[in-house]
């Protein structure tokens, strides 16, 4: 198949829209975790700062908007999210395992029923399977008085890792089922021959080639349960995890701390695909190397002539790389010229905004009444008062003070925080979007 | 039974066993079973259940229907509204991600070197094991009002004002067809490879049209994967619940939040267990759907 | 320490299916015996119940006189080579051999110990440490003999295990594999559907068909003297005369086929008594190749007929002629390669002969498809 040219263009320009559609998004979700600015956005860009993965920035609503380092609800989230995993990996793969060794054990007429049932809960939404796990534990809970059996019914993270447990251990036997079925089975009768019995076989024969299947089955449990929303949502209860953390800071108001968050994640998957690409290579240029010598010891004139490995060879993803970096450096040079990078330049912008809050501030006074009456939103109206509050009640700014102890000049935090909450009101756009979340909540 | 202990030993037998019952039993079959007993029955507190104001009723599937008694309209257009909404959106979310996948398909599996073909599949997987919420908050990040694509839009002149595509619900569509884009491309993928070269090649040599080939040939070989491709799409579309939340609009449900309200807000378990039952039992339908108009079996549906 | 083994009446079914129908024979200790028939006459099924891999359904197994229903694989003193070997392929060589060892409890050190001495045993010595897909076939081959001997099983159950290799090394293991079972003196139960394996290596062989074992006997008894035509053909080549029994005098049968009538030996039964044959008889009358000669190269020959030359096909050490003789049956006979065979084209027609105490006159039945 050799398509001519007008569709090879074609199929060319179509791949690369493909791939824009599916990378862009998070190249700039990405690159907005750079901006200092609190709405996670390329343009208006005020500086590039790592904040939103240090300590974050204090919102004009006396709401935190934290970064990853001082976000402990996150901290707390991703914490019972690897519990949760743990727990599901522990459960799924042996549950996975067991089924796909049964499933090749019983006759015909049982398997396809087997293997149905099996596989059912992939297809069942996931909130299905959330809400099943809660309704029928709540019954447990109620029913087993006020025991043990309650408690653990009413645990949020026990819960999620059964609801997790019914679909993930799918996943895992289907893995399973594709590595027995390229199982010599006459390998466990030569065991059982030699006088193993079947509980060796089992951990000798069988355990030991299920290895890569349960590596891997593993991973992608745990990846599955890590990343899960749709079940872990019902069934957490009153706990939360990583994913429940996200919704709610998502559903709170957009923050670039998410974005940071995210170009975290996008970081850690891309090492890992980079670590599995490259062992990928090495297992495959060992097998190589290994049929190579296999083919030399048989064929007995050795006519073919080894060719000799080069020393070192570029690969062409070195190009990708070199470009990545010129233009790194580039957009570098140009942030640094336009002054638009570091502390100073934050505070220069932060400074600004004061002052443009200043002067905001002081037609807001003047004008204290109109402002109440006349602002088209009844959403802007409430805030208002509530930044009276802020500003009247004196403990709260404690209380904040309290969230980063890292921090010890507290009342220079205050002060600077105060300046922060008024920044807010000239910026009229974040407004808009938080009256539009909260219609809906 | 007796054989299968003699197979495995008493030891790993009573392992297997376990493990199995307890999820077949435990973890699949019970908790349905008990949530479409309890989409049967009257919203009581947890203390009340089993008296004698605990019996069957369809209520739940009659406010679904008709709406709450007070109510005046004849029907329950609310809810239907948001039904028929969330399944017609799901089926044309399936079908754009169909035909958005397939050349890409074809190409890993056919056109490209093996060695492209394995970058490019590794590519595609990389933005599939980011979170779906993140994904949905990079697309409303992408959809915002001074967003990137307001910006290139207002840029090149094309609009005045910046357009609000999350209330247009054009963000959620989007963000629903680029969630689950892999999970068509896959299976698309999977079973384009096992096709035969030399079978493109003969029926262009009968002098067949390229696009003819992909009619007569290419799809027909593709079919399970198709038939597989479509009711995952589907099927996590319809139950999906990340996008919808970070990117429906004020004004605009998803299915599945319905139900999260009358579960989670309004404490109504029993008739969001109804609601459920109502989404799985379209969920279902689909899949056999599929399983007949392709005459595929459940097992090549799911892999 | 070797031991015997009888089977009494198994029979083995699949269903509604029979792989194996009522066989009885007797091994011998420390004898070599080789089930011998073609794929899929259920020799594997018969080993595997031996073994313990399969309940007979009917019919029982002893070994040293003792009933091994209900003992499982594991308990039995057997041990079988598989058919592809089923050797362990993330273990190495050593610890493949050291396996029925290891579930044993035996310690690392005695356990190297053993399998090095094994591995003398089959001239692998140094081997250990491999992998095992790092050895050729042949030596995968010795590597499973020396597995299943680990064991010290009393009897050794091998399964076709030389199919996989090719012709050369199959001869060379041959007398390896005979030689070992010397060295260890056990009973080895062989099963091959190669009858040139089952003649060089056995003491005696059991010939099957259809999951009925047609004849047990010493590799000369059932290649000379076959009971039925099934073995008559299966073992070795033979040329087969349908026709009628004309009369019969003195264990002598003459027969009529075609238009001549030759004169031969009745066949031995089962009960190793002849046959008797009444005029009348349909019978089919047996003479090898190599038993016919040109005619007036041998006094002896009582029996002679025309027969026109098709091909003649070169073997190595022997020239095959494929001829067809006035009564339509095709016949094929063998010489040395040294001998001339210069009078003999295509298409010409020649006078053969053979000795009528060459010639087995047997009953009608089933022959080997060839
Ligand atoms: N588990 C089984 N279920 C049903 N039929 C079986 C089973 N195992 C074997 N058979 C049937 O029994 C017959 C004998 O099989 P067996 O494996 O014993 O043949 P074989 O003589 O070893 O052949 P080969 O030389 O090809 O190995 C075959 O017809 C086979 O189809
Ligand atoms: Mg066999």
């Amino acid at each position: 198949m050799k398509p001519n040219l007008a569709i090879q263009a074609f199929l060319g320009l179509y791949i690369l829209i493909f791939f824009l559609y599916l990378f862009g998004p998070l190249v700039i979700m990405s690159v907005t975790a750079f901006n200092s600015a609190e709405f996670p956005a390329i343009t208006p860009w005020e500086c590039f700062s790592f904040r939103w993965f240090n300590e974050g920035k204090i919102a004009y609503d006396g709401q935190r908007l934290a970064g990853l380092v001082t976000d402990r609800p996150l901290h707390e989230g991703i914490i019972s999210s690897l519990i949760i995993a743990a727990g599901v990996v522990t459960l799924s793969v042996p549950i996975g395992m067991a089924a796909a060794i049964v499933l090749t054990q019983v006759n015909s007429r049982l398997r396809t029923l087997f293997y149905s049932m099996s596989i059912m809960p992939v297809l069942f939404p996931g909130v299905i399977i959330g809400i099943s796990t809660v309704v029928l534990w709540d019954r447990i809970a109620t029913l087993g008085g006020d025991g043990f059996i309650s408690e653990l019914g009413r645990n949020g993270i026990f819960l999620t890792i059964l609801g997790q447990t019914c679909f993930i251990s799918t996943y895992c036997f289907l893995i399973f089922v594709a590595r027995l079925q390229r199982f010599d089975t006459t390998q466990e009768e030569a065991a059982l021959d030699l006088g193993a019995s079947q509980s060796q076989v089992f951990l000798k024969i069988l355990v030991p080639y299920l290895m890569p299947a349960i590596g891997s089955s593993a991973v992608i449990a745990f990846l599955a349960s890590f990343e899960n929303y749709n079940t872990t949502v019902f069934s957490i209860l009153s706990e939360q995890t990583l994913t429940t953390v996200i919704a709610s800071k998502v559903r709170l108001g957009i923050s670039p701390a998410i974005s940071a968050l995210a170009l975290v994640i996008i970081c850690l998957t891309l090492i890992g695909a980079f670590f599995y690409e490259i062992s990928r290579r090495s297992n495959q240029r060992k097998k190589d190397r290994e049929n190579k010598v296999k083919m030399f010891s048989e064929v007995s004139e050795n006519r073919l002539v080894e060719e000799r490995p080069k020393f070192f060879r570029i690969p062409k993803s070195i190009f990708v790389f070199l470009l990545l970096l010129i233009l790194a450096v580039l957009t570098w040079q140009q942030l640094i010229k336009n002054n638009m990078y570091g502390a100073e330049c934050v505070e220069k912008a932060e400074a600004s905004k004061k002052s443009n809050f200043a002067d905001q501030l002081k037609l807001l006074q003047q004008n204290a009444e109109s402002v109440e009456t006349t602002d088209e939103s009844e959403g802007n109206a409430s805030r208002s008062n509530e930044y009276n509050d802020i500003f009247g009640d004196q403990n709260l700014f404690k209380d904040f003070g309290g969230f980063d102890s890292d921090k010890n000049e507290e009342s220079e935090n205050g002060a600077t925080r105060s300046n922060e909450y008024n920044d807010i009101f000239g910026d009229p756009n974040l407004f808009k979007n938080f009256g539009g979340f909260d219609n809906k909540e | 039974m007796n054989s299968f202990y003699r197979k495995n030993g008493p030891v790993i037998a009573t392992f297997f066993l376990v493990a199995i019952i307890f999820w077949l039993i435990f973890l699949i079959v019970i908790p349905q079973l008990y949530m479409l007993d309890l989409s049967f029955r009257p919203n009581l507190p947890p203390l009340l259940r089993g008296g004698p104001d605990d019996v069957y009723t369809l209520t739940h599937y009659k406010h679904f229907l008709y709406g709450s008694e007070t109510s005046k309209d004849a029907y329950n257009y609310v809810d239907i509204g948001v039904f028929l909404d969330t399944i017609i959106t799901a089926v044309l979310v399936t079908v754009i991600n169909l035909c958005f996948c397939y050349p890409i398909a074809f190409y890993i599996a056919k056109l490209a070197t093996p060695n492209t073909a394995r970058l490019l599949v590794l590519a595609l997987v990389i933005p599939f094991w980011i979170n779906e919420l993140l994904r949905s908050f990079a697309i409303r990040i992408l959809f915002a009002g001074e967003g990137v694509i307001n910006n290139i839009l207002l840029e090149l002149g094309l609009i005045t004002t910046a357009v609000n595509f999350i209330a247009l619900d054009i963000a959620l569509y989007t963000g629903l067809t680029y969630a689950y884009i892999l999970l068509m491309i896959f299976p698309l993928y999977n079973a384009l490879e096992s096709l035969d070269t030399n079978q493109l090649e003969a029926a262009k040599d009968l002098g067949s049209s390229t696009l003819r080939t992909h009619w007569r040939i290419v799809i027909p070989h593709a079919k399970a994967g198709i038939a597989s491709g479509c009711t995952m799409v589907f099927m996590l579309t319809a139950g999906a619940l990340a996008t919808p939340v970070v990117l429906s609009s004020p004004n605009t449900y998803w299915f599945t939040q319905l139900i999260y309200q009358w579960f989670n807000m309004n404490d109504n378990w029993s008739r969001g267990s109804a609601y459920s039952i109502i989404l799985l039992v379209v969920s279902v339908t689909f899949v056999l759907l599929m399983m007949r108009l392709f005459k595929v079996t459940i097992g090549e549906v799911v892999r | 320490m070797s031991a015997e083994v009888e089977l009494q009446n198994v029979s083995i079914a699949f269903g509604n299916f029979y792989a194996a129908k009522n066989v009885n024979v007797k091994i011998g200790a420390g004898e070599f015996f080789s089930f011998l028939g073609p794929s899929g006459c259920g020799k594997t099924t018969l080993l595997r119940a031996v073994s313990g891999f399969l309940e007979p359904s009917q019919g029982k197994v002893l070994i040293d006189g003792q009933d091994m229903s209900g003992i499982g694989p594991n308990k039995r003193p057997t041990s079988l080579i598989f058919q592809n070997l089923a050797l362990f392929p993330l273990m190495s060589v050593a610890d493949n051999i050291a396996f029925s060892l290891e579930v044993r409890g035996h310690d690392k050190k005695s356990r190297r110990k053993r399998a090095d001495e094994l591995l003398d045993l089959v001239a692998l010595n140094g081997q250990g440490d491999k992998k095992v897909h790092e050895l050729s076939g042949g030596q995968k081959q010795r590597v499973a003999i020396a597995r299943a001997l680990a064991v010290e099983p009393k009897v050794l159950l091998l399964d076709e295990p030389l199919s996989a290799l090719d012709l050369k090394l199959r001869q060379k293991m041959r007398t390896e594999l005979r030689a070992i079972q010397q060295r260890v003196g056990i009973t080895f139960i062989y099963i091959t559907h190669d009858q040139g394996e089952a003649l060089t290596m056995s003491d005696r062989v059991g010939v099957m068909n259809d999951g009925e074992l047609e004849q047990v006997g010493t590799c000369y008894d059932v290649y000379e003297a076959p009971c039925t035509p099934f073995v008559a053909t299966f073992v070795g080549e033979n040329n087969a005369f349908f026709g009628k029994v004309e009369k019969v005098e003195s264990g002598k049968v003459k027969v009529q086929t075609g238009g001549s009538s030759f004169i031969g030996q009745a066949g031995l039964g089962l009960d190793n008594k002849n046959y008797k044959f009444k005029a009348g008889d349909e019978v089919i009358m047996f003479v090898r190749p190599e038993a016919i000669s040109l005619k007036g190269n041998s006094k002896k020959a009582q029996n002679s007929f025309s027969a026109e030359v098709k091909t003649i096909e070169f073997e190595g050490n022997l020239k095959n002629i494929f001829l067809r003789s006035a009564e339509d049956v095709d016949i094929r006979f063998s010489v040395p390669s040294s001998s001339d065979t210069s009078g003999m084209e295509p298409s010409k027609n020649v006078s053969l002969s053979f000795s009528q105490d060459n010639a087995v006159v047997l009953p009608t039945g089933a022959l080997a498809l060839d």
